[in-house]
């Protein structure tokens, strides 16, 4: 490390005056009045390098026109240039209502089926939860690029198993295209994101059902409460603060990552499943405009900063 | 006449109870089916000869189960080379971000100072930022140093988005270390430095482990930076090799499949072995960040 390097040197020789091995001259730094902060200047230079500096880099960008492609031509300063064609164009109010649909209807239904399945878990005399528990976790940790090819298996128009159960229950008369067809693109994706990202949210809501006080429960049978009461006045009331925190880091994580898109649809058929941050990547890494994927990438960030207010605001995190 | 009438109203209340854990023992039962079949209907594919998997009667069992495309899998030169990038790739950030996390989660734990919760803070919003837009320059920047496409630059980029979390998580774990047991360290003689290696990380390593397995698994999956900052098979990662596959040269649905499952059982056996961590892990990292 080069904590022996950017040490001052006064108090190196704070110490005795025997020879010193280097292990305890950095031993003796830690000591010094500037230790703490000593200790936090690695991550602060790592942090500044590579999250600061991009981002205000990238902010910068967004101003002006600038092409990957012909660096050589530099930037240009083209002010709100590329705000103002961006507002102008209708495909992307398209693409900031899909945005909005994805990330509502993506948190609001994992949220739900997560929730119901913390509350079966919660359910002290069952004895085979822990088992249930991590293989329902399962999905959590499986890449987006596998989930999404896993799923365009079982999707598939031809041989998607999912066709063929539901045809043979007779819910469908024939097989269906559900990611090439643009009714059913979003909601296949979204079914693709459930899977994904429910156990997300079992598993926080699950850590905060177990921290309820059992008294609490005890108290209100006694006093003649049906399990709707006491759902609706302890449970839910003592969940709250879990419950908000889940669902703004889910929605951050849901504005944010364009995998399923990627690997899925590529934000088709049209514009059906065309987000904010698959338009971002792809006038970037398709197109090379860098000043405009950077204009899109503001835009972002700014819905961003209201979620991360909101979840500083309510989670609690920085009051310590 | 009090106990006759508390009698049939217990009963009922056991009836109820019976009926709540047979609903929650469905519920259960459904939600582990839905986790679970995507990943055994995989498995399942990549064992089938590709003709019984493009076949109009659909086989749920495999009629002639077979290694096949495994071999072939691991025949195919590029997968062994994008598994040792993955790898290394994994192995810098881990050590990238714990070494540079662990003295910053010390001093924020152990010290106070002005400006302490700031800082925290800090680091919470930091891992909010839309990826795309510090992607932007990260790509200029490394190019310019000469680091696209290349393993270190990757791992670098990584710590932008692991460094908070693995920050946040170990500060969460030495919280947890009572200070007496420091400062009867310091009493005996031991520095500061001293006491964190020889007293605070023994006690805190199942903590340590579980940033440790969550970072490995975080650098593993990642598949958006690698996309866009490796273009060569020499510095691919898995993720990226198994799209590029599948998009440009139509890959078999069989191939894929064990291409899948070779990627996730690294995923699955660690989750196996180092369950309860990881869980505490997702825990604290989920919530603290």
């Amino acid at each position: 490390m080069s904590l022996d390097a950017s040490a001052p040197p006064k108090s190196v020789s704070k110490g005795t005056a025997r020879r010193r091995t280097l292990t305890s001259r950095i031993g003796d730094i830690s000591e010094g009045r500037f230790w703490a902060y000593l200790l936090l200047l690695p991550s602060f230079l790592l942090v500044a390098a590579v999250v600061i500096y991009p981002v205000i880099s990238g902010i910068w960008m967004s101003f002006n026109q600038f092409n990957i492609m012909r660096i050589n031509r530099g930037m240009k300063f083209v002010g709100l240039d590329q705000y103002t064609s961006l507002f102008s164009d209708p495909t992307f109010w398209i693409i900031v209502r899909n945005t909005a649909v994805w990330v509502v209807a993506g948190s609001i239904t994992q949220f739900t089926l997560g929730l119901i399945t913390a509350l079966a878990l919660n359910r002290k005399s069952l004895r085979w939860s822990p088992v249930a528990r991590v293989l329902i976790l399962l999905p959590w940790v499986i890449p987006s690029v596998v989930a999404g090819h896993m799923w365009a298996l079982l999707l598939d128009s031809r041989l998607g198993v999912i066709n063929d159960i539901l045809v043979r229950m007779g819910i469908l008369d024939t097989y269906r295209a559900w990611f090439a067809d643009p009714q059913t693109a979003m909601a296949a994706v979204l079914l693709v994101d459930l899977w994904r990202a429910f156990p997300f949210f079992t598993l926080l809501l699950f850590a905060g059902l177990q921290s309820i006080p059992e008294e609490l429960y005890e108290a209100a049978e006694v006093d003649g409460a049906n399990p709707w009461h006491k759902f609706r006045a302890i449970t839910i009331p003592m969940l709250m603060p879990v419950i908000v925190a889940a669902v703004i880091l889910r929605m951050i994580g849901l504005v944010n990552s364009p995998d399923l898109m990627i690997v899925l649809t590529n934000g088709g058929p049209g514009y059906a499943t065309y987000v904010l941050a698959l338009h971002a990547f792809s006038t970037a890494y398709e197109s090379f405009n860098f000043g405009a994927a950077a204009a899109i990438s503001v835009i972002m960030l700014v819905i961003l900063l209201v979620f991360t207010t909101l979840y500083l605001k309510f989670s609690g995190v920085n009051r310590d | 006449m009090a106990a006759n009438q508390a009698l049939p109203r217990q009963r009922s209340h056991k009836r109820t109870q019976q009926m709540y854990d047979a609903l929650a023992s469905l519920i259960i039962l459904a939600s582990v089916v839905f986790a679970v079949f995507p990943i055994v209907w995989t498995a399942l594919t990549s064992l089938k000869r590709e003709e019984d998997v493009v076949t109009n009667d659909l086989q749920y069992i495999p009629q002639h189960p077979t290694l096949e495309n495994y071999v072939t899998l691991i025949n195919r030169s590029g997968y062994a080379i994008m598994f040792r990038n993955s790898a290394i790739v994994t192995l810098l950030t881990v050590i990238l971000c714990l070494l540079v996390g662990t003295f910053a989660a010390y001093s924020i734990s152990r010290y106070r100072f002005k400006g302490r919760g700031n800082i925290l803070t800090f680091y919470l919003v930091i891992r909010m930022f839309p990826v795309v837009l510090m992607l932007l320059p990260l790509y200029i920047m490394l190019r310019s140093l000469g680091l696209i496409d290349n393993l270190l630059g990757l791992a670098l980029t990584y710590t932008t988005f692991l460094l908070p979390v693995s920050l946040l998580m170990l500060k969460g774990f030495f919280d947890a270390v009572p200070a007496d047991l420091e400062d009867a360290a310091r009493i005996d003689g031991s520095t500061r430095l001293g006491a964190l290696f020889r007293v605070v990380m023994p006690l805190a390593r199942s903590g340590v482990a579980a940033t440790a397995v969550l970072l490995a698994v975080s650098a593993w999956n990642e598949f958006l930076f690698a996309l866009m900052l490796t273009n060569s098979e020499g510095s691919r990662t898995w993720p990226v090799g198994l799209q590029l596959m599948v998009g440009e040269f139509q890959l078999p649905w069989g191939l894929m499949a064990a291409a899948g499952m070779i990627s996730i059982i690294p995923i699955i056996i660690f989750f196996a072995i180092a369950q309860k961590a990881l869980v505490r892990g997702l825990m604290v990292g989920a919530v603290k960040g």
